[in-house]
């Protein structure tokens, strides 16, 4: 008797829980079709030629924007890749002329075009056209960071992503927006409350999971699988751009916080400090630009930045970061053509380097080499009169691009991280006397170079 | 979260399988005890599988809900949005289709409320004289309109007329006196309160109170009057209570085609009135003007910032004179307001441009400064890769050819460091002291009033030594400080592009406009070809004005040179007139000149190195400062520059000697 009722209890909880799998299998498959939009899309678009849906969708989109002038190019990594690979053939190809599907085809969830938003006109009336061709349009908008900087200023919002789908296949088409630093922006995508979640699948899309910049490409037409686009004319670059790309805006709520509780000084010796400041950053800027050396904005210049989004009037130098796996020893030169002429050097490659250049009106450029440990990174440095060394030391970082003083420019993505181990957790207090061989929480010392070197680690002009 | 993908397709499915084993083979198999043991620890696993299936479904779809690209802000702001939209909806289309209105009127304080709502309070003592108008929306109760006409003083029954014409049949009027508000109201005023079916309104008289709610075109609501015993005394207060029913939304609008353009419209008139025929239902005037393109347009890519503060009606006309001019491209323009108004931000949204809108921080003209400051800032900053701006505000016409002759003109702007903007505007370009539409001038000062900044002079110059809030400076007379202006000079056409036409604002009034800027010349011919360009260059234009001066015919200069015989009834001739100015900065005589000239007299305008430029009877007519000009040189020995005694003091100037 309990065997049997063992058996149909389990039976019976056999036959419930399969029919409540089936209901779940349903429930996600419907739920979270963006796992199985691939799968779906497959069979639908196995026919390999120009009737598959994405290449459809992609040329009714380019219809919609040709007719409407809108001046879209592709910045899909995935076919970008691809049309880089291929870029003699794809030089050549005239229009028609394209036999087979190649690059449009492929595969995809998502194509993604771009928009530098100054060029699109009529946007207002883009949406209805796009509707009539079949699209299904998904916009999203922000305030626009451009006036976070300026007081109290609120206006219209600007668009940011669009997600037009057709069939099974999404466009998705990131507005940049030209800024300040001859650079150009998108925003985050950020979806509201209200907004169908499972419209496509969003965790695929390339761009939108943060804000990002980028240098304004210039641009190429080509004709890809028949179809006249629009892409950057150095590929390469932009695609290398793309991993990259990612941009924090400056906190401007805070500064304007701080600036109430310090109150800003707007003596004539400060504005002129700031004035030679930013000119002597910008002119480093250029240079370790041309080099193609990755720098970042470091220690006072950071905190700056990120304390009150300007330079701290009383720090009198400039400061940044650079690898040591970046360092070219043509860097010193490059200073001293566009007029900087070399400080001092401390330090060699191997160990402890740093380099500081002398600025017109007495302001100073230093830069800090960065070496990387397994579990944290840091940088040297070197007290010329006893030959002692010190380690600064600071959990490990990444690079991320901001505006600083109307231009783009690196600074540490964890930059309260970074800007804690420097100054300690009272950073937000200005602090004019600063010693940086005792001061920073992060200092160590480091032994003491061999007299026998001193010649070539402590050299000062 | 793709590695575990393959589980939920692949297990249920080998499941379901092993169940219909199971079901068939059950009972075949009952009496083999391994076949059993296998079944059931095979049902134990199954049970299992859906059970972590079960957990991770119920943790991804967890995830997926919350983080889907959201994070707390956005839903706050879609939050306060719906916030917005409450009161709308409530009284849109809520259950109470009544509105109760109190209206109060007397001699120092009125008052309107709607449903509870104070919507007009004034009790401030000198002034909200006359009569207030307010206009509701039929169907939503919405103060559309608020306006307050001064009849105690002329011509402001006149504008009450104008305005309650505009409104269209069917909204809920409002009217109460505070103080007084018959003594200018003429007959045609009156007839027109007679025609809304006021009883007491074509029979006002001095200092009664008076309160009335009534449809436009329908009825009465309710009127309450109360008359002044004596000259010396007022009317008792009186409250006016009353309902107000009101109706569905489709009676409120109009049935305009459903375009884009129309849901702009619709949107726009149905928050507020006083802008005529654009809510019109029949034949409403275009929102869009689509101007002729110019050819060769070099200003195309210039940002054009509007400065605006809470004059609706003046951007509006502002706005609409701006769209319609040759060559503008509305995606450059933004509109800058000063402060929280919601109408300004309104009639921007009706032609569909940009508004940004700027929570004052400062007072009076250190306000206007601020706004200033942080609307140029903002406009760089939007429009990174332009050169140059075009600053306008919202109490100008635009001339057709605007953008036409900026387009002519701008290159000198970055061809010659000696320049410091051009500019629309003539300050001495009056009806009759301005002929030549085709002619350009360099001077000294900056007029302002639609003009053209460069971005390196305000980046690098302006804008880091601007005006700190706490320094009550006028902007533009900080601008034409020496400090700033370095001996640099603006372009500024003979016949002016811009046109003022605000009466109200900071530093203006009726009496002031009427003087100074009714009279002033503005150009209305398309296409303009503007001639010789190039010598406006610092060099070419000295050039220029020798060849000038040598040509032109010297003056009687023993006449008066207020006299209208003092430049002879020709036409076409150049003539040149002598006056005393013995250092640079001896303006005397000139102001005296200016005074009697009629023309700008409260400080010294257009000139360059002690040379006026203006035109008399179609002549063009030059004054030359002796000997501070260098041009005195021309100055033929016999002749004795004139001198002008200025009067004794009296009396100051009438109003502030500030344009803005």
């Amino acid at each position: 008797m309990s065997r049997i009722s063992k058996n149909v209890i389990l039976a019976l909880f056999t036959l419930s829980s399969s029919a409540f799998l089936l209901f779940q299998l349903y429930y996600y498959k419907h739920y979270l079709s963006a796992k199985h939009g691939a799968g779906l899309s497959k069979s639908k678009g196995s026919r390999i030629g120009f009737d598959s849906i994405q290449w459809r969708a992609v040329k009714k989109f380019l219809m919609l924007t040709s007719s409407q002038n809108v001046p879209v190019f592709l910045i899909d990594p995935l076919i970008l890749e691809l049309i880089n690979k291929n870029f003699e053939h794809v030089k050549n190809i005239s229009y028609g002329s394209a036999s087979k599907c190649k690059f449009f085809c492929v595969q995809r969830d998502f194509t993604t075009f771009a928009l530098q938003y100054h060029l699109w006109k009529n946007e207002e009336g883009w949406f209805p056209v796009a509707e009539n061709m079949g699209f299904q349009c998904l916009k999203t908008e922000s305030k626009d960071p451009r006036l976070d900087g300026i007081d109290s200023l609120s206006g219209t919002e600007i668009p940011l992503h669009c997600v037009c789908k057709w069939a099974t296949h999404a466009i998705h088409l990131v507005v940049l927006h030209g800024r300040s630093g001859n650079y150009l922006w998108h925003g985050r995508l950020r979806l509201k409350r209200h907004v169908d979640r499972k419209f496509v699948p969003f965790r695929k899309l390339q761009f939108g999971h943060y804000p990002g910049a980028f240098d304004r490409p210039e641009l190429q037409q080509v004709i890809i699988d028949g179809l006249e686009v629009l892409i950057p004319k150095d590929p390469v670059h932009f695609l290398e751009e793309i991993p990259h790309s990612r941009f924090i805006e400056c906190r401007y709520k805070e500064a304007r916080a701080f600036f109430q509780q310090y109150l800003d000084d707007n003596t004539a010796e400060a504005m002129a400090f700031q004035k030679s400041a930013k000119e002597l950053l910008q002119l480093a800027a250029r240079t370790l630009n041309n080099l193609g050396v990755r720098f970042w904005l470091s220690s006072g210049t950071c905190l700056g930045w990120y304390r009150q989004c300007s330079i701290i009037p009383y720090s009198k130098d400039v400061d940044l970061g650079i690898f040591i796996q970046d360092y070219k020893y043509e860097i010193i030169l490059a200073f001293q053509e566009a007029g900087l002429p070399l400080k001092h050097k401390f330090g060699k490659v191997e160990d402890s380097l740093e380099l500081s250049f002398q600025g017109k009106d007495d302001v100073k450029l230093d830069i800090f080499f960065f070496y990387e440990e397994t579990d944290y990174m840091w940088n040297g440095g070197t007290q010329a009169k006893t030959g002692k060394k010190f380690k600064y030391l600071f959990p490990k970082f990444t690079l991320c691009w901001t505006e600083f003083v109307d231009m783009k420019v690196r600074v540490p993505c964890e930059t309260i991280e970074y800007i804690e181990a420097n100054y300690g957790k009272s950073w937000k207090i200005p602090i004019k006397t600063w010693d940086w061989k005792n001061s920073p929480p992060n200092v160590q010392p480091n032994g003491i170079w061999p007299i026998s070197e001193w010649d070539e680690v402590i050299q000062l002009y | 979260m793709d590695d575990w993908k393959p589980s939920p397709l692949i297990k249920p499915f080998g499941a379901r399988k092993k169940r219909s084993w199971y079901l068939t083979w059950k009972y075949k198999l009952t009496n083999q005890r391994a076949l059993r043991r296998f079944c059931q620890t095979g049902a134990v696993l199954f049970l299992l599988v859906t059970v972590i299936v079960n957990i991770k479904l119920i943790l991804d779809t967890r995830r997926a809900i919350s983080e889907a690209y959201e994070d707390p802000e956005p839903e706050q702001d879609y939050d306060e949005a719906l916030g917005h939209l409450e009161p709308q909806q409530h009284r849109g289309t809520g259950p109470r289709r009544v509105l109760d209105v109190e209206v109060y009127s007397s001699r120092s304080k009125v008052y309107v409320a709607v449903d509870g709502t104070t919507v007009l309070e004034d009790e401030a003592r000198e002034q909200g004289r006359g009569i207030h108008v307010i206009v509701l929306n039929q169907a939503t109760g919405h103060v559309m309109a608020k306006r307050v006409f001064d009849t105690y003083s002329p011509h402001e029954d006149e504008a009450m007329v104008l305005f309650l014409n505009m409104v269209a049949p069917g909204r809920v009027l409002i009217c109460t006196i505070k103080d007084e508000g018959s003594f200018h109201l003429k007959d045609t005023a009156k007839a027109l309160l007679r025609s809304l079916g006021s009883q007491a309104g074509p029979t006002l008289g001095w200092r009664d109170t008076w309160a009335f709610v009534g449809r436009k075109g329908g009825p009465v609501l309710g009127e309450k009057h109360s008359k002044s015993p004596a000259l010396s005394s007022w009317g008792d207060p009186v409250l006016l209570k009353t309902d107000v029913p009101l109706s569905s939304a489709e009676e409120a609008e109009c049935h305009w085609a459903d375009t884009e353009l129309n849901r702009r419209r619709r949107r726009f008139c149905s928050k507020v009135e006083g802008y005529g025929s654009v809510c019109s239902c029949k034949d409403p005037t275009p929102i869009e003007f689509s101007p002729d393109p110019l050819p060769d347009n070099k200003v195309l890519d210039v940002p054009v910032a509007v400065i605006a503060a809470n004059r609706p009606n003046y951007l509006y006309r502002m706005l609409r004179s701006l769209l319609s001019a040759q060559g503008v491209s509305p995606q450059m323009i933004t509109v800058f307001i000063d402060g929280y108004y919601e109408e300004p931000m309104d009639v921007v949204a009706l032609f569909g441009l940009r508004g940004i809108q700027h929570t004052p921080i400062s007072i009076k003209n250190a306000r206007v400064s601020q706004h200033y400051k942080a609307s140029l800032t903002a406009t760089f900053n939007l429009f990174p890769e332009a050169k140059f701006a075009v600053v306008l505000e919202e109490d100008l016409d635009i001339a057709v050819d605007f953008f036409s002759f900026l387009s002519q003109s701008i290159h000198l702007l970055e061809e010659d460091d000696s320049l410091y903007c051009i500019s629309a505007w003539n300050d001495q370009g009056y009806e009759h002291t301005a002929e030549d539409p085709a002619l350009l001038y360099r001077v000294e000062t900056m007029p302002g009033l639609g003009w053209v900044l460069r971005k390196s002079l305000y980046k690098e110059e302006l804008e880091p030594k601007w005006p700190t809030p706490e320094k009550l400076w006028d902007w533009d007379i900080w601008m034409r400080m020496p400090e700033q202006r370095r001996g640099r000079e603006c372009i500024i056409p003979d016949v002016s592009r811009s046109y003022h036409f605000g009466i109200v604002g900071l530093n203006m009034n009726g009496y002031f406009h009427e003087a100074y800027f009714k009279k002033h010349k503005f150009n209305t011919v398309p296409g303009v070809q503007l001639r010789n360009v190039n010598s406006l260059k610092k060099d070419a234009y000295e050039v220029e004005i020798h060849r000038l001066l040598s040509e032109a015919e010297v003056l009687d200069h023993t006449k008066y040179p207020c006299e209208d015989s003092f430049v002879p009834d020709t036409e076409g001739h150049v003539y040149v007139a002598f006056i005393q100015m013995e250092k640079e900065d001896d303006f005397t005589t000139w102001t005296q000149l200016a005074k009697c000239l009629h023309i700008w007299d409260l400080d010294v305008r257009g000139n360059h190195k002690g040379l006026w430029r203006l035109f008399r009877k179609k002549n063009h007519f030059l004054v030359v400062g002796v000997p501070a000009s260098p041009y005195s040189v021309k100055k033929p020995p016999s002749i004795i520059p004139i001198y002008l005694e200025p009067p004794p003091k009296e009396e100051g100037a009438p109003g502030a000697a500030e344009q803005t």
